[in-house]
């Protein structure tokens, strides 16, 4: 039972195509595993189409059919080359998201205590901060502060924070003016998460012994 | 139409297509702030894509302008990619089931659609406004601001209300 989704401002940004690569890989796994938001989803998709009709139609040039009919039967573009994905240790029955079939994956690092970080890089927008996270269980949270979105989508276990108890396949959306504190469950939890701005930490990580 | 651009790799099909749908995109990629030359290269590749990728087209989902909405976006979002950095490759397409969707599941998405434009074509002048600015806008915030004069802060709350108004249609709908 998926008890938190993505707000309305972020299915929005994701069906129009406004939202960063980032962000939109971790709304995409969410949307696998929740019927609810991949009806939305439809539906907004369905809405851009229905807009699109409505246009006034811009006229292209007069040779712009032909020059296409030319390239139909060219090769499509060579898929990309081999990825490097590790292959992470997870608990048993566990699979990381579809979404990330076509991303790289690192090893899982150990960056503290409790804590692991895989490095997901996105090949086409390997700018953007995605990562995986694996916490164990009872860290917490004494401090934090955010800057811009951060999503989270859980995988494995959970945690829970004064907004409710997130399970595998909820979402958590944060910005700077969330205050919460976090603690991940007994058996720990395993996330998918996104981060704007440069190579940080999320709030997730800034544990303290529980 | 989409479908037999798939199964048969029919070029008359594919040629109905382009009539219809090459302008469309190209006035959405217009409406994005890209330019004449720019947009017209771009609705290329588009149209391109689209003979390409006919046999992802699933009519469960929804129908062909749904589809094509789908893939200008996604080719917008790669070519904006491409521009910052040449080397760049594409995001890769999903997966998808192929599936032969049952004519009854082909006719709820039909009526499902009809019911949208109902309700799109049911919300006032500035909300319907808000929506598209939401839709085909690079920044959709500062153009709504710009466009209704409305201050910046207020603007979220407003394409809430717009997207909530809208639901609100379709659920009245019989
Ligand atoms: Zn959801």
């Amino acid at each position: 039972m998926i008890s938190h989704h993505p707000s309305p401002e972020t299915l929005l940004a994701h069906a129009t195509g406004a939202l960063a690569a980032g962000h939109a890989v971790v709304v995409a796994a969410h949307l696998q595993g929740c019927a609810q938001c991949e009806a939305a989803q439809t539906r907004m998709e369905s809405l851009g189409g229905a807009l699109l009709e409505e246009f006034a139609p811009e006229p292209l040039a007069d040779e712009a059919f032909a020059q296409v009919l030319a390239r139909l039967d060219d090769p499509a573009p060579a898929p990309t080359a081999s990825l490097r994905q590790a292959r992470l240790a997870l608990p048993s029955g566990v699979s990381l998201p579809a979404v990330l079939r076509g991303a790289e994956i690192g090893r899982w690092l150990w960056i503290g205590l409790g804590l692991r970080y895989s490095r997901v890089r996105l090949p086409w927008a390997p700018e953007q901060n995605v990562m995986l996270l694996k916490v164990a269980g009872g860290r917490k949270v004494l401090h934090h502060s955010h800057g811009g979105l951060e999503l989270t989508q859980v995988i494995w276990g959970g945690f829970h924070d004064i907004t409710g108890q997130y399970g595998p396949g909820d979402i958590g959306e944060a910005d700077e003016t969330t205050e919460h504190q976090p603690v991940a469950d007994p058996e720990g939890c395993i996330c998918l998460a996104s981060l704007e701005g440069g190579l940080r930490l999320p709030w997730f990580t800034r544990l303290f012994g529980g | 139409m989409i479908s037999r651009v798939a199964e048969t790799r029919d070029r008359q099909a594919y040629a109905a297509l382009f009539k219809h749908f090459a302008p469309r995109v190209k006035a959405y990629l217009r409406r994005g702030g890209m330019d004449a030359g720019e947009a017209e290269e771009l609705t290329q590749e588009v149209m391109l894509n689209i003979w390409r990728k006919a046999g992802y087209f699933d009519a469960a989902r929804g129908g062909a302008a749904t589809w094509v909405f789908a893939i200008v976006r996604n080719a917008r979002i790669d070519h904006a990619r491409r521009r910052r950095d040449a080397r760049l490759t594409g995001q890769p397409p999903p997966e998808e089931a192929d599936l032969a969707p049952s004519a009854e599941s082909i006719a709820l998405t039909t009526e499902r659609e009809a019911h949208l434009r109902c309700a799109l074509n049911s919300l006032g002048p500035e909300q319907k406004q808000i929506v598209q600015l939401s839709f085909f806008s690079d920044t959709p915030h500062t153009a709504i601001a710009n466009a209704l004069n409305l201050p910046l802060g207020t603007v979220k709350s407003r394409v809430r209300l717009a997207m909530a108004k809208l639901r609100v249609l379709l659920e009245e709908m019989p």
